[in-house]
């Protein structure tokens, strides 16, 4: 049941980037860096989003500990974006990919502020869990082959360490759930 | 007879100096030197995960990863709290100390200390 789920969740969101990259006839390997960057810095914060419902909503306090990692991590990826860029004197642009994540997100948000207890905890842990699957094998099979700029191409590098860490994180999150912890 | 007590006082003092030169380097043949250990942390791991110490040695970890991270005893009794990028937390290995440890933020990070009496 679980793992349908998750499976579930994962089709979903590649589905709606596939589907998205078609009806404007881009697929995510078409976007350039800064469109890359941009869809990163989007990701982090609807991950952060979703942290900060988890801090309202759920009293476990394994749930506060994985969220509040969240938060302090995806923030740290994208001040080092932002500043990069900076650096760098561009700017990230909007796309079709980041308007779908959006989109998605706010769904997901309005459904789990509907839910409460256990019922929460176990959506935001199952949906942590696809969300960075999804999210890290777009950055490994698709962006950090298509960077272009060495330095962009080694922050995304150094954060998909990161978010694969995240994934193990939300496995081990997601089994407690399910084993009653 | 005046010069006598002087010479005296010399010949003390001397004395005391030489016998006491000796005590810090019989104590230290006694008892081996504290050695400082650096453990870093780089890609979400300790780098060395496991590693002997003894009492009284000294342990530094250093954070080579972007986000902060923690060493922290399994039953928490000992915590860095947060070390941030490139910064360093250390500690002093005594006898009480717990040795295996993990990073709060990041559970699935796992460290251990071997306390080896010399």
């Amino acid at each position: 049941m679980l793992h349908k789920r998750i499976f579930t969740s994962v089709i979903a969101i590649v589905t709606a980037i596939s589907l998205a990259g078609f009806a404007f006839a881009k697929t995510p390997a078409e976007l350039n860096d800064l469109e890359i960057a941009h869809v990163a810095y989007t990701a982090d914060v609807i991950d952060i989003r979703y942290a900060h419902l988890a801090l309202a909503i759920s009293k476990n306090p394994a749930i506060h500990d994985f969220a509040n990692t969240m938060i302090r991590d995806h923030s740290t990826v994208n001040d080092l974006a932002l500043a990069l860029l900076k650096k760098l004197k561009v700017n990230a642009k909007d796309n079709f990919l980041s308007q779908q994540l959006n989109n998605g997100a706010d769904g997901l948000v309005d459904e789990m502020s509907r839910l409460k207890g256990k019922a929460f905890d176990k959506r935001y842990a199952e949906n942590e869990l696809a969300y960075h699957k999804a999210v890290n094998g777009l950055v490994e099979n698709t962006f950090i082959k298509n960077i272009q700029n060495a330095e962009v191409k080694a922050l995304f590098k150094d954060a998909l360490v990161i978010f694969k860490a995240h994934e193990v994180h939300a496995e081990k999150m997601v089994a407690a759930l399910q084993a009653g912890n | 007879m005046r010069n006598l007590p002087t010479t005296l006082w010399i010949a003390a003092a001397f004395a005391v100096a030489v016998l006491t030169a000796g005590i810090p380097s019989q104590l230290s043949a006694a008892e081996p030197a504290a050695m400082s250990h650096t453990i870093e942390i780089k890609k979400f791991k300790f780098h060395p995960d496991k590693l002997e110490v003894s009492l009284g040695d000294k342990i530094v970890w250093i954070n080579r990863d972007i986000v902060p991270h923690t060493a922290t005893a399994n039953d928490k009794s000992w915590d860095s709290k947060l070390i941030a990028k490139d910064a360093k937390w250390e500690t002093v290995v005594n006898a009480d100390m717990l040795e295996n440890y993990f990073c709060r933020f990041h559970p699935n990070m796992k460290g251990g200390v071997s306390i080896v009496v010399k």
